[in-house]
């Protein structure tokens, strides 16, 4: 704005004087017109502000909405594992507390979707590709400790090779902490 | 992918005919598996949230859930044949691959409502295309991120700012929704009545034709299932 000391309203206020005093002096004043037309620039600045105010509310609001999306992906390509993005460093340092906040909540109500479906099958598991074998070997790249597998727990020790049976560790390939051995 | 898997099954159950009746891979199944790979896609294709398919899934996570106790009570039994042990590696090769199909389909219908979720909540029509895990599941999310915002930014505002036009709450002016003239792959699965662009501009599709137009003009025709989207 051009005035910059200067309230708004301090025009206005300086035009409802105007009329006071010709009212009081019972006179008619000189038309002012240098207070009219900077109240009517005023004007438009202010129209100007308010679009400017409804602007800077999108502009928040998409920037908002887009991270959001941003760390649904996130969610999503590591398997809907959330310790694994919250104790990752990297990302927590780039996470608002309130957006910690949104995952936690947006993790709980994945969750409860998923209990719909928890006597058939995960529905958080991997569907980049489909099925090929039902066993894979795998090679382990962090110790990830016991794992309860359909051959019982294996405890995954970095360095050990594996076959165990897709479904029960494909999260782990996810992860990270195992790799597939081709 | 399905009639390579029909053909496998067709063949399992020549070579094994009559041993273990309990567990098997029906005709029936099979077909209710196609039909959920085709609204899988037309799902992923569609720019709008097609209606919920509820019997076809419950049809088939009844089969994934009566496979898999069958699986597990044969796997129980240390006498089993070696023939057995193929015939319990095909089932539960059968189960992953349903399963797959299952978890694409309601995830591709979660992406969107998630998507659309704040859409969603105003809006009765939608509503009906979703199951209740579904609605429910918008509901909490668009209330999580209208929330998201509000902690983020709107509270840190002066209250005339958050609380425009004396609306309690503040209301988005963006609320994503579909985008109905997006262009879709379609194919007629059997012949179709005319679609009308506009006053001389119309066009019948004859089975077997596929063709790429805004989702809105074949929007009807997929509802009832003459086309498929590609």
């Amino acid at each position: 704005m051009s005035n910059d000391t200067r309230q708004f309203g301090d025009l206005a206020t300086q035009l409802v004087m105007e009329s006071r005093r010709s009212t009081q002096t019972d006179s008619l004043l000189k038309y002012n017109d240098s207070l009219v037309r900077a109240l009517i620039r005023e004007q438009r600045d202010l129209e100007k502000a308010a679009e400017a105010l409804e602007a800077g509310m999108d502009e928040l609001q998409a920037y908002h909405s887009h991270r959001v999306e941003r760390l649904r992906d996130l969610y999503w390509a590591v398997g809907g594992a959330l310790p694994h993005i919250l104790n990752n460093q990297d990302i927590r340092s780039k996470l608002s507390p309130h957006e910690v906040d949104y995952l936690r909540q947006y993790n709980s109500f994945v969750m409860e979707f998923r209990s719909e479906f928890s006597h058939e099958l995960d529905i958080t598991a991997s569907i980049t590709n489909p099925p090929k074998d039902l066993n894979v070997l795998v090679h382990v790249v962090k110790n990830c400790g016991v794992i309860q597998t359909e051959l019982g727990s294996i405890d995954f020790q970095k360095g050990q090779r594996f076959m165990v049976r897709r479904a029960d560790i494909e999260h782990l390939i996810v992860q990270g902490y195992l790799e597939e051995v081709s | 992918m399905a009639s390579a898997s029909a053909s496998a099954h067709t063949s399992t159950r020549a070579r094994l005919p009559s041993a273990a009746p309990d567990i098997y891979i029906p005709e029936d199944e099979e077909s209710l598996v196609s039909q959920l790979t085709k609204h899988w896609l037309n799902e992923r294709h569609a720019p709008d949230i097609l209606p919920a398919q509820e019997e076809l899934l419950a049809s088939l996570l009844d089969y994934i859930r009566r496979q898999s106790d069958a699986v597990q009570l044969l796997r129980g039994q240390p006498s089993a044949s070696e023939e057995e042990h193929i015939r319990i590696m095909l089932v539960q090769m059968e189960v992953e691959r349903v399963k797959f199909i299952v978890r694409s389909y309601v995830r591709t219908r979660l992406y969107k409502i998630e998507k659309f979720a704040r859409f969603i909540m105003g809006d009765a029509t939608i509503q009906t295309r979703l199951t209740t895990a579904e609605r429910t599941h918008a509901q909490k999310h668009a209330e999580l991120t209208d929330a998201h915002f509000y902690n983020s930014v709107l509270q840190s505002l002066p209250e005339t700012q958050s609380h425009l036009d004396d609306t309690p709450i503040f209301m988005p002016p963006m609320i994503t929704k579909p985008d109905e003239s997006r262009p879709v792959f379609v194919h007629a699965l059997r012949d179709c009545p005319p679609i009308r662009f506009h006053e001389d501009l119309t066009l019948e599709m004859k089975r077997g034709h596929i063709s790429l137009m805004p989702y809105s003009f074949i929007e009807q025709l997929l509802l009832r299932g003459d086309v498929e989207l590609i």
